[in-house]
């Protein structure tokens, strides 16, 4: 049994260093793959929205930082592409 | 050709187009890239929606970027309503529906699929010459032909010049 135990460690071992030598290879770097366990996996399958969903209305403030509008107010009688990002 | 912009130029008689800016993806005091300091574009995660305003006028300046652009309040509502980080594509038909929702980028952020439901909608615009020039750490101008989160914050230039014709 006691055998049996080290064998399964020794390759759980095994297969977890060769998940996190893959997952850095994946990202770049360790602090990469880091980064990527952190910020990114957590936001790999949100939202509910689907095509043929009612889009969801949200109120924007203009670049000009005083104005507000709201993604409504740009539909209606053309296709609206939306392009969500940032600068980093 | 994946390039947001260059479909925004191709397309924008036909469609409406409108950026969102919601929270930074790789800000200096979270998951920094090397890209991001090679490209000297190294902001902290905005506090106030004054840094956010800030960083959004940098970033339209820096690239002279015309797309017609809305800033996601502190609250983050837009980015919470669309699921739309660190990137994403959607496309809003007349009647205020989703027909087309990309996936999460920078993995699955495909401007190409925009490009083709706009192309089957009015029709394909053909490039004779494409340039491609200096990367940019711009998310908004992200191609879709990334490979790894590494690659991923390399981008075609904004304004890169290309001769279009209908």
């Amino acid at each position: 049994m006691k055998l049996f135990l080290q064998w399964f460690a020794g390759v759980l071992a095994v297969i977890l260093l060769a998940a996190f030598g893959a997952l850095c290879y994946l990202a770049g770097s360790p602090k990469d793959a880091y980064g990527m366990v952190r910020y990114a996996l957590p936001h790999m399958h949100r939202g509910t929205l689907q095509v043929g969903s009612d889009a969801p209305d949200v109120r924007l403030l203009a670049l000009d930082g005083i104005n507000h509008f709201h993604i409504r107010e740009r539909m209606g009688t053309r296709p609206l592409v939306l392009v969500f990002g940032s600068f980093t | 050709m994946g390039d947001i912009v260059q479909i925004y130029n191709d397309y924008k008689d036909h469609a409406d187009f409108l950026t969102v800016y919601v929270r930074e993806a790789h800000p200096t005091d979270e998951w920094q890239m090397k890209s991001n300091v090679k490209d000297d574009v190294c902001y902290a995660q905005p506090k106030t929606l004054e840094q956010r305003v800030a960083i959004a006028k940098d970033f339209t300046a820096r690239y002279k970027f015309t797309l017609p652009f809305g800033i996601d309040d502190m609250s983050n509502a837009a980015d919470t309503a669309y699921a739309a980080w660190p990137e994403r594509l959607y496309i809003i038909d007349e009647t205020g529906h989703i027909v087309y929702r990309g996936g999460i980028g920078p993995f699955h952020y495909k401007p190409t699929e925009v490009r083709e439901w706009l192309a089957a909608k009015y029709g394909a615009v053909k490039h004779e010459v494409q340039t491609t020039a200096a990367p940019t750490s711009a998310a908004f101008a992200r191609t879709s032909t990334t490979s790894g989160a590494s690659s991923a914050t390399t981008t075609t230039l904004l304004s890169a010049p290309v001769e279009s014709k209908k």
